[in-house]
């Protein structure tokens, strides 16, 4: 049997390397978000291991898992620890934030990766990360060496004055060498602008404090006493860990951010692995019923259906072996194109080695293999209840299956998924995520089942005899302007001739198509008629060729929906609570603790005629004594109730001082929490304090939940920068007429930016776009797969319609018409997907946002969504296209010869 | 009876593979099928008769030798230009599978009309219904149909279009003898009634005595031709042929 499962491989490759392909890409997708990370770590344990040279470190103390700032310890220790017995060195260190000017007058990075200033290690380089690739090291103020990247990137050389952007503005340097991470240009993105030590002791903004003090024993002496011996010595706040500790801490850090990035990237593999199990489950399902009259004949001659069964798994089997391991050799090369990428847009990575362990291997074969067998099984089992007798009959047995049947399965399925889809978005279980994942899965099944019946409804709907007209004037002018696209895309250097050209190829390709079409409009209704026949002829088919895009153009209009909502949302909450005239806030996505607005900045401004008052407010850390639970709060300038209506629902804002805090409504409800109520908190430092509830605040602007003022603030954190400035303009003045003033003080600050209500609404959006561009742009992997699911479903019927269309040749069907007929059901099939799609989508959509509840507003994009659907419905008429050719080329009479 | 030819080849010649591999579909043959008349071709198994009609129909190339369809010569003719001959001239009744199982039995009769864009004529089409018998089974699928039947509006489509000549390709080859008795009874009356002209491929003399005139073709040559056929003269003809 093994014999004849490979004979089966072979004799239907064509049909089954569009399926392979499938799975191919999903595998790829795995393994090189495997390999990238696994890549990544491995660079960034080699490099962490350079450091490996210092024993000790001494740095304040931090109780927290994840800290939003670098705390400070006093400068004086470094001598108390120098004297320490046993102690061979003691390096200061500082590190802050720093951000390089560009030469066109903007802030280099602080999109993402942090932008770090550090105090050049003068005469110990072999505790500092830092090479020095040209130069000098820099000495007293105004000297700085910045990172290869950075200075590559911008053309800055030795000698260049550059600005820097420092906490408390903007000032500038001789930059006197280039240095490098390790080996890397940069540290994944993050810029270096490093000071000597007093320098970035100044501008840093750490007077006579340093962030870490490393330390490198004498040879004789025992680690491990001399670490408890600087014990004794150190203050509170203050401790004392070992270099590999603090090496390890780093490489849990990345560990922990590269596997979030892995998880993310795995998602989204892993949603087009499952598109992928559609297409396999059809492709197989199509081929048994294609090979009815072989299976039976083999049940004829002894066969048990086991072995029929047996025999198609294997098929599936091999051929999810080699799509496998076709697809993790596409993976790695993906892993290596992406580090090409990442290197070219500035996110530099240590040297490393490429890093394919076996558990990539593993895991991709087995979601490989697996997802195909899982999903051939089906067909497989299918194929054992083929009776002997079909053999001999003419046509295949394969009779309309129970309705009822599909509809009590299906809506069981739907339940399930939707049970589990709920119990995950509200449940509040800890798998809520995977709840969620599966939820969603099994949905998709449950909708794929029950799609056939309305497959025949949706082509009866929109296969009617005035669409295909509307098809064809849309596919006339579509076609050449994809066409033009491209050539405009290619000659785009070409100045005026690109679009020239362009304009030719369009006119030309839409006259020719229009043309056509306009010749053949009378034959629109008959050819329309065979077209809808044909795919109302196996709504399973078309529904679980639909399907696959159905996943897709779900999950894009799943997250289409959530950042419409989240945009309204944001815009409620600013329309309704803002009350400040503008905003002045740091550009780009920033860490919020590596940029942010200055208080150099807000004194300016409050120094304005033009200004009647201004704020700030300051985001850090804070947790739980008792359930360690870590959360943002704020710290608060006065005037705040003046730039946001705090919606205060208890106590008052005037009463938040020293040791008193203002909870956010929701937040003190659940705790049972009013004004007077004690409240105690941890920093990260580790000290735990007891506060005293001021006030209930009901604004959902800030997403915190606690509040306290910016002198309490001062007193625990570090952080100068602000998140925003909130600016109300002076009396009887119009904030047109107090713009210009204002905005002249802020462009004395590069890194920020200046926004009236209006703007700062649509930066929001604008962030929250981009985050939806990225999102959508991973779905559109799950998209094409299922396109290429599209095109193996109408080869596959093509080959099977081979004798109606050499018969529909023979009685005078023009090629252009057979490609028109094939054209159109793929159009059918994509546009069932899709709008099935978008319905499914909104259905999440709705659940989701129901689910986070507070800072969204439902909100659908109806454009969005009609655009997704009209893009898929494109993708069906891109996908049909070979297998159109393949139809028109048909030869006459090989498709109407006897057997 | 008119001497006008609706169809004719000169010097067909149709090769298959080359050098060892050669094979002689058709040897140079020449023939004239006259029009408003109901001509069969016949011969053994591998005598090239299928051949001959593939070619005359437009649904083939000769290697050499002309093929013309009233004036129009079809080495002269695009792909396109054939697939268009092949809708207004010419209509075909096949051996299996001549019907879209997805359409009625009404609209595979009108279905070359159809995709040629031109409306149908109802005074003829109800008059071909008619001489085909398929009156009550126009709203059948072909699954719904017997095998006669479906020949039967085979040949109806095959007339619907009115073209100036039909070629069936044993048209009786998957038939019973009743049904295919009738099917030709059919193909005749369109003869008679219609003045249709009609080239039939057969290997049954019963089927071809129905024709006015018999083409015989044995190794791709055209042997011999009998005007008038009989059941009894075909046999002993075919006897001599080996076929």
């Amino acid at each position: 049997m093994l014999k004849l499962s490979w004979k089966g491989v072979l004799a239907h490759k064509g049909r089954l390397a569009l399926t392979a392909l499938a799975i191919v890409l999903g595998v790829a997708f795995v393994s090189g978000a495997y390999v990238f990370t696994d890549s990544l770590k491995a660079a960034f344990d080699t490099l962490f291991r350079q450091e490996l040279e210092v024993d000790l470190v001494v740095r304040a103390e931090t109780e927290f898992d994840f800290a939003l700032e670098v705390g400070s310890i006093p400068e004086t220790l470094l001598d108390d620890v120098e004297g320490v017995a046993g102690v061979a060195s003691a390096v200061p260190f500082v590190q802050g934030y720093a951000q390089l000017i560009g030469p066109d007058g903007e802030p280099i990075g602080g999109n993402g990766p942090p932008t770090f200033g550090f105090s050049w290690v003068e005469g110990a380089e072999e505790v500092s990360p830092l090479e020095l690739r040209f130069g000098r090291p820099p000495s007293g103020p105004g000297e700085i060496v910045v990172d290869a990247f950075s200075a590559e990137a911008n053309g800055f050389s030795v000698g260049d004055r550059v600005q820097v952007i420092v906490v408390n503005g903007t000032d500038t340097f001789e930059i006197v060498g280039v240095v490098g991470f390790g080996d890397a240009d940069n540290l994944l993105g993050a810029t270096i602008t490093a000071f000597d030590l007093e320098t970035a002791q100044e501008v840093l903004g750490f007077p006579d404090a340093v962030t870490q003090i490393s330390i490198v024993v004498d040879e004789e002496a025992d680690r491990d006493t001399v670490a408890a011996a600087i014990e004794a010595i150190l203050p509170e706040g203050a401790e004392v860990i070992t270099g590999e500790t603090e090496i390890a801490e780093g490489q849990e850090q990345v560990d922990e951010g590269v596997g979030f990035f892995n998880n993310v990237l795995l998602a989204f593999a892993l949603t087009a692995v499952f598109v992928g199990g559609f297409i396999i489950l059809n492709t197989f399902r199509i081929i048994v019923g294609q090979r009815t009259r072989e299976l039976a004949m083999l049940r004829a001659v002894g066969a048990t259906g086991g072995q029929v069964t047996r025999m198609v798994v294997v098929e599936s089997l091999i051929v999810g072996l080699a799509a496998s391991l076709l697809g993790i050799a596409t993976g790695i090369g993906l892993a290596v194109t992406l580090e090409a990428l990442f290197g070219a847009l500035g996110f530099g990575f240590p040297d490393g080695p490429l890093t394919v362990r076996a558990r990539t291997i593993v895991v991709a074969m087995l979601v490989g293999v697996g997802f195909t067998v899982v999903f051939a099984a089906l067909p497989a089992f299918k194929a054992s209840r083929v009776p002997p007798v079909a053999a001999m009959r003419d046509v295949a047995g394969s009779g309309p299956k129970s309705l009822r049947g599909r509809i009590i399965g299906g809506l069981v399925v739907l339940t399930v998924g939707a049970v589990l889809l709920l119990v995950g978005l509200f449940g509040g279980s800890s798998n809520a995520l995977a709840l969620t994942g599966a939820g969603a899965a099994i949905t998709f099944i449950g909708v794929s089942i029950v799609a056939p019946l309305f497959a025949r409804a949706f082509t009866r709907l929109v296969g009617r005899d005035r669409s295909w007209g509307i098809m064809e004037v849309s596919y006339g002018l579509m076609i050449p302007a994809l066409g033009a696209a491209v050539v405009a895309g290619v000659l785009f250097w070409a100045g005026p001739v690109g679009p020239i050209a362009a304009a030719l190829v369009f006119v030309a390709g839409a006259a020719f198509n229009l043309r056509e079409a306009w010749r053949d409009r009378a034959t629109f209704r008959a050819v329309g008629r065979i077209t809808r026949e044909n795919a109302m002829r196996q709504p399973r088919r078309m529904a679980s060729t639909a399907s696959a895009l159905t996943i897709g153009v779900a999950l894009v209009s799943l997250i289409a929906i959530l950042a419409a909502s989240a945009k309204a949302g944001i815009t409620e909450a600013i329309g309704n609570e803002v009350l400040a005239d503008f905003q002045v806030e740091a550009s780009g996505f920033g860490d919020p603790t590596q940029t942010g607005t200055s208080p150099d900045l807000l004194a300016d401004l409050r120094e304005l005629p033009e200004v009647g008052a201004a704020s700030t407010f300051r985001l850090s850390l804070w947790r739980d004594p008792e359930t360690l639970d870590e959360d943002f709060l704020i710290g608060v300038d006065e005037f705040l109730d003046r730039m946001v209506r705090l919606e205060m629902q208890g106590g008052s804002f005037d009463a938040l001082g020293d040791r008193t805090v203002l909870l956010f409504s929701d937040f003190a409800e659940d705790r049972g929490l009013s004004p007077g109520d004690p409240f105690r908190m941890e920093f990260p430092t580790g000290q735990v304090e007891d506060f005293e509830v001021a006030g209930i605040y009901g604004a959902e602007l800030f997403g915190t939940d606690v509040m306290i003022s910016m002198s309490t603030f001062e007193e625990f954190y570090t952080t100068r920068l602000g998140r925003m400035i909130m600016i109300e303009v002076a009396a009887g003045l119009e904030p047109v007429e107090a713009r210009p003033a204002i905005e002249a003080v802020v462009d004395r600050y590069p890194n920020v930016q200046l926004n009236d209500q209006e703007e700062y609404v649509e930066r929001i959006g604008g962030q929250v776009d981009a985050i939806l561009n990225v999102i959508t742009g991973l779905l559109a992997m799950a998209i094409v797969i299922a396109l290429l699911g599209i095109t193996n479903t109408m080869a596959l019927s093509i080959m099977e319609r081979k004798r109606e269309i050499g018969l529909l040749r023979a009685v005078g069907m023009t090629r252009r018409q057979v490609r028109r007929m094939i054209r159109w059901e793929a159009l059918l099939i994509a546009g069932f997907g899709a709008v099935i799609g978008v319905v499914v989508g909104i259905g999440f959509g709705v659940a989701v946002v129901e689910a986070i509840g507070s800072g969204l507003v439902l909100r659908i994009p109806v454009t969005s969504l009609v655009v997704y659907v009209v893009a898929a419905a494109v993708g069906g008429v891109v996908a049909s296209i070979l297998p159109g050719r393949r139809g028109a080329s048909m030869n006459v009479l090989d498709a109407i010869a006897y057997e | 009876m008119t001497s006008e030819v609706a169809a004719r080849v000169t010097h067909a010649t149709k090769v298959y593979g080359s050098g060892l591999t050669e094979v002689r579909a058709l040897d140079d043959v020449s023939a004239g099928f006259a029009r408003g008349r109901f001509t069969a071709i016949m011969g053994p198994s591998g005598s090239g008769k299928s051949t001959l009609l593939h070619c005359v129909a437009g649904l083939d190339v000769l290697t050499s030798g002309e093929v013309h369809i009233g004036e129009v010569r079809l080495s002269d003719l695009d792909e396109k230009a054939l697939t268009l001959l092949r809708r207004e001239k010419v209509g075909f009744v096949f051996q299996a599978f001549n019907l879209l199982p997805t359409l009625t039995a009404s609209e595979n009769i009108t279905l070359p009309i159809d995709i040629a864009g031109r409306s149908v004529d109802d005074a003829w089409f109800r008059q071909v219904v008619d001489v085909m018998g398929l009156g009550d089974r126009l709203n059948h699928k072909p699954s719904e149909l017997s095998g006669g039947q479906q020949q039967r509006v085979a040949a109806a489509r095959a007339l619907a279009s009115r073209p100036e000549i039909v070629f069936a390709d044993e048209p009786t080859g998957n038939l019973d003898s009743t049904s295919g008795a009738e099917v030709l009874r059919f193909m005749r009356r369109a003869v008679d009634d219609f003045g249709q002209t009609i080239v039939m491929v057969t290997h049954d003399p019963v089927a071809a005595a129905q024709a006015d005139r018999i083409v015989f073709l044995a190794d791709g040559r055209r042997v011999d031709e009998m005007e008038g056929p009989t059941v009894d003269r075909i046999l002993e003809r075919m006897k001599s042929l080996g076929g």
